[in-house]
């Protein structure tokens, strides 16, 4: 039984239906994405954030002060974390979340629109810029949220509130006709 | 008014992202005080209207404790602090 739970996806059920060719408003939906949340020890916090920032197939993700989530497309889950743990070692402390987290990326010109419907962060491009991200709420759900392009923002959301999240996405999103599938 | 707290860590943010944890003036006695003053440090509270300390905890963003010094009435910010940066000054 855990086992089919770890290998279904949490939005499975969701994008069963045949893909529709995407939209110029598109949510993408990762596939087994290797997330791992990174602590590091107090005094050792640029150390650690120079170290990580140094790899660049991972993007780091600012969660709060000596925290951060980092994610990687080119690594599996336990590669992941072990390769952070190796280039940590006693500076940071390591947890893979890759089963616990689901990654959205939404993209299309009506982004930011869609997404003031459900956060109450300013994403103008002067405030919120390229590379930024953070926690915040989406309306009752806290999400890492991170602009990766103009256009393009990222989510990052606890597995148990990813149906939750997508049914919201999916209304927010209802009038510019957004369109969802699996990355791949 | 919007209720908008501008975390330190976080930017501005709407007031739903916190829960408030309580009056942040109170001081912890020492182990062995007496009963009075133990009672007072856990059960006694004032409900000012007017300016007050309170800790707010940033549930949904940093999840860092703030101390937000706010008017009760009017809800106008004065000051927010990371709580163990403010518990750094008070020991100055």
């Amino acid at each position: 039984m855990v086992r089919d739970y770890n290998n279904r996806h949490a939005l499975e059920q969701k994008l069963r239906a045949a893909p529709t060719p995407p939209a110029a408003d598109h949510l993408m939906v990762g596939h087994w994405r290797a997330v791992a949340t990174v602590l590091a020890r107090s005094g050792q916090e640029e150390t650690v954030q120079r170290a990580i920032a140094s790899v660049p197939e991972f993007a780091m993700r600012f969660s709060a002060p000596a925290e951060w989530l980092v994610i990687s497309e080119a690594e599996a889950p336990s590669g992941l974390a072990r390769r952070l743990e190796e280039l940590c070692g006693a500076m940071a402390h390591v947890i893979d979340l890759s089963d616990g987290r689901v990654v959205f990326r939404l993209s299309g010109p009506n982004g930011r629109r869609i997404l003031a419907k459900g956060i109450g962060v300013d994403l103008h491009p002067d405030v919120f810029s390229s590379g930024g991200s953070a926690n915040v709420l989406c309306g009752h759900i806290p999400i890492n949220l991170a602009r990766v392009g103009e256009d393009v923002f990222e989510l990052i959301a606890p597995r148990s509130f990813a149906e939750s999240l997508f049914d919201d996405l999916m209304r927010m999103g209802r009038e510019f006709e957004l369109t969802a599938a699996f990355a791949d | 008014m919007a209720s908008l707290i501008t975390c330190p860590h976080c930017g501005v943010r709407p007031k739903e992202e916190f829960a408030i944890r309580g009056d942040a003036s109170c001081v912890r006695p020492e182990p062995l005080d007496s009963d009075e003053a133990w009672h007072d440090y856990v059960y006694v509270r004032a409900n000012p209207r007017g300016r007050a300390v309170e800790h707010w905890h940033h549930i949904a963003g940093c999840r860092r404790f703030l101390v937000v010094e706010r008017d009760t009435a009017t809800h106008e910010v004065y000051s927010v602090a990371d709580a163990a940066e403010f518990a750094r000054r008070a020991e100055r």
